[in-house]
């Protein structure tokens, strides 16, 4: 198990580098230059711009840029904001926590939603098999802007003393906190619990219709272990893929979500930088945002092989 | 991320004939969606730019579905925005289709090292959270229309590849492939001729969710404001402007979300009827 861990983590390697790589020329791609930007302004001396390429090193050739940009992150150093002038590192992390929060519970519900109406919808057949795919099928085509903004619509029309906005820290009020979060979380999970919900089924089908489920149920064994030890169990597997795979889904579906309720976390702070073009940050945020996805798609691989015996990775 | 559908392994319980339903009924929707777009000046009722006194009123037969803050017709507005939100689509995608094919088909027919230097590049693009990567780009580039088609080419175009290379991989070594050559057929010849037709229905089958996922991005990157540049409405931008007042006027809200919903469900729908018509990944 370790070993698949550790040629996992070395694979991560190259593409780690990679995608440095892409983050690193995107923001050399920049239209006008980039001490100018840096600068924050268009009007500034010739000579002021020459002290700021030389403070940001770049009057050096391109690739030591990128390797000196290299070691720094190596280090921890993810660059100083343009706006603020502090390491954007330490802006990013409480930020980073808020939308682990968000997304951690938009896949928890989700995943409830998605595990259990699929469960319905392949053991109960007939009319809510019927219902369960009706809604999938609508549900998947209502992006989830569109459904926070509906939301935040129907709680405005209907509920206007609910103060949906008014975001809570975790640490000053933990339930108030979970509250501020319930909304916002269960308009990120309903897209993704559709892709849980349509895979469940079809996992649960598929094993439903192998002999060794025939097998279990002519030897007696009641509907309630068929369903716990042969069908859940195995259908398990792609489940694990599925809601792994989902999770850049859900990141990049918080810079939405917490745009709309104001809720102060990556995606907000992302946002921010993009309409104060702090390019230093869009290209941290890019940068962790994709280390986060593949340590995840490491994360299934692992969870895959230990749910499923037939997988190995000698 | 931002892909809103994503491909069922197996689907049981398709049929051609619910597929052949399906597939109607999403082409009725595309061509009535097209029908609109494209006649949209002739059809929109009002100026889709121009300011009236008369704002955030509800509907009335002059405004069938009210007008904006600062008093443009909604349903105009709707009407004219679709046009710029479908184009970018449209263009996008079959940039996409067109390199993940040409990668595609190289990387699987030709296989090797090209296989694997084609594959490991996608897979540094693939490591990207779609829609971070997306916003990225965009707000590096400037948001405008050609720099919106661009980017989201750019990120759907690895999907496009896996989805090409797949099959291309078993195709290649099939019996009428060999007799191509035994006949001294060239290499390109089978490539385009021999074995890209065999491949043809995954691929419309991603093509018609690659649309859906699309209208998800391109829609949100508007909402977030870095969509086309005004005065030109598209759905996104409105759904987005619309918020600030929408309890005083919650159609300027309904409306472009309905746009977006009834876009993304017709292709949505044209991907499972062509899925379940064609017979892809139920075999």
């Amino acid at each position: 198990m370790i070993r698949v861990v550790l040629v996992r983590l070395g694979w991560m390697l190259p593409i780690l580098l990679g995608v440095s790589l892409v983050a690193f020329t995107l923001m050399r791609a920049l239209p006008g230059d980039f001490a100018q930007a840096a600068a924050g302004t268009t009007d500034i001396s010739p000579e002021a711009l020459q002290t700021i390429r030389r403070e940001l090193g770049l009057d050096l050739p391109i690739w030591a840029q990128y390797l000196h940009w290299l070691g720094q992150l190596a280090v921890g150093d993810l660059g100083t904001s343009f706006v603020t002038d502090k390491p954007v590192w330490g802006e990013l992390l409480p930020r980073l926590a808020v939308t682990f929060e968000l997304t951690f519970l938009a896949g928890l519900m989700a995943m409830v939603l998605g595990v259990g109406s699929g469960l319905a919808s392949a053991r109960l057949r007939g009319r809510t098999d019927w219902v369960v795919r009706g809604i999938n099928g609508l549900w998947l085509a209502v992006p989830n802007f569109v459904v926070a903004t509906l939301i935040v619509l129907l709680a405005g029309l209907y509920f206007p003393e609910l103060g949906i906005f008014n975001y809570v820290p975790f640490f000053e009020d933990p339930i108030g906190n979970l509250g501020s979060m319930l909304l916002p979380a269960l308009s990120l999970a309903l897209a993704v619990s559709v892709t849980i919900s349509e895979n469940t089924r079809a996992a649960v089908l598929e094993v439903a219709s192998q002999d060794f489920v025939m097998v279990a149920r002519a030897k007696g064994l009641g509907a309630g272990a068929v369903l716990r030890d042969y069908l859940v169990r195995n259908a398990l597997t792609p489940v694990i893929t599925v809601t792994g795979l989902q999770l850049a889904q859900l990141l990049g579906g918080s810079i939405l979500i917490e745009t709309i309720f104001t809720i102060p976390g990556m995606g907000q702070y992302l946002f921010d930088s993009i309409t104060s073009r702090d390019y230093p940050v869009i290209q941290a945020i890019v940068l962790v945002a994709a280390v986060i996805v593949l340590l995840v798609n490491v994360l299934v691989d692992v969870a895959y092989a230990r749910a499923d015996a037939r997988v190995s990775y000698g | 991320m931002a892909n809103v559908p994503i491909m069922v392994a197996s689907n049981p319980g398709g049929s051609a004939r619910r597929g052949r339903l399906l597939l109607f009924i999403g082409l009725a929707m595309l061509v009535s969606m097209l029908v609109v777009t494209i006649f949209g000046p002739q059809i929109a009722p009002h100026s889709a730019i121009a300011f009236s006194p008369d704002s955030l009123a509800g509907p009335s037969a002059e405004h069938w579905l009210g007008t904006d803050s600062i008093g443009r017709d909604v349903l105009s507005r709707l009407i004219i925005g679709g046009r710029t939100t479908l184009l970018i689509t449209f263009v996008a995608v079959s940039l996409a289709v067109a390199a993940g094919l040409v990668l595609g088909l190289t990387s699987g027919y030709v296989g090797g090292l090209t296989d694997e230097i084609i594959m490991r590049a996608l897979d540094v693009i693939f490591a990207f959270p779609v829609f971070l990567l997306a916003i990225a780009v965009v707000a590096a580039l400037g948001p405008t229309v050609p720099n919106l088609i661009l980017t989201i080419a750019i990120v759907y175009t690895p999907t496009m590849a896996r989805v090409v290379r797949g099959p291309v991989l078993s195709v290649k070594r099939w019996d009428h492939v060999e007799a191509a050559r035994s006949v001294g057929v060239g290499e390109f010849q089978i490539a385009t001729r021999h074995v890209l037709p065999m491949v043809i229905s995954p691929i419309l089958v991603q093509t018609s969710l690659t649309l859906a996922n699309t209208i998800f991005t391109v829609t949100a990157l508007s909402f977030l404001g870095i969509g086309p540049p005004p005065p030109d409405p598209n759905w996104g931008g409105m759904l987005s402007e619309a918020r600030q007042f929408m309890e005083l006027a919650p159609l300027t809200v309904i409306g472009p979300a309905t746009a977006i919903v009834f876009a993304t469900l017709t292709f949505i729908v044209l991907a499972n009827g062509l899925r379940e018509w064609l017979d892809v990944g139920n075999r």
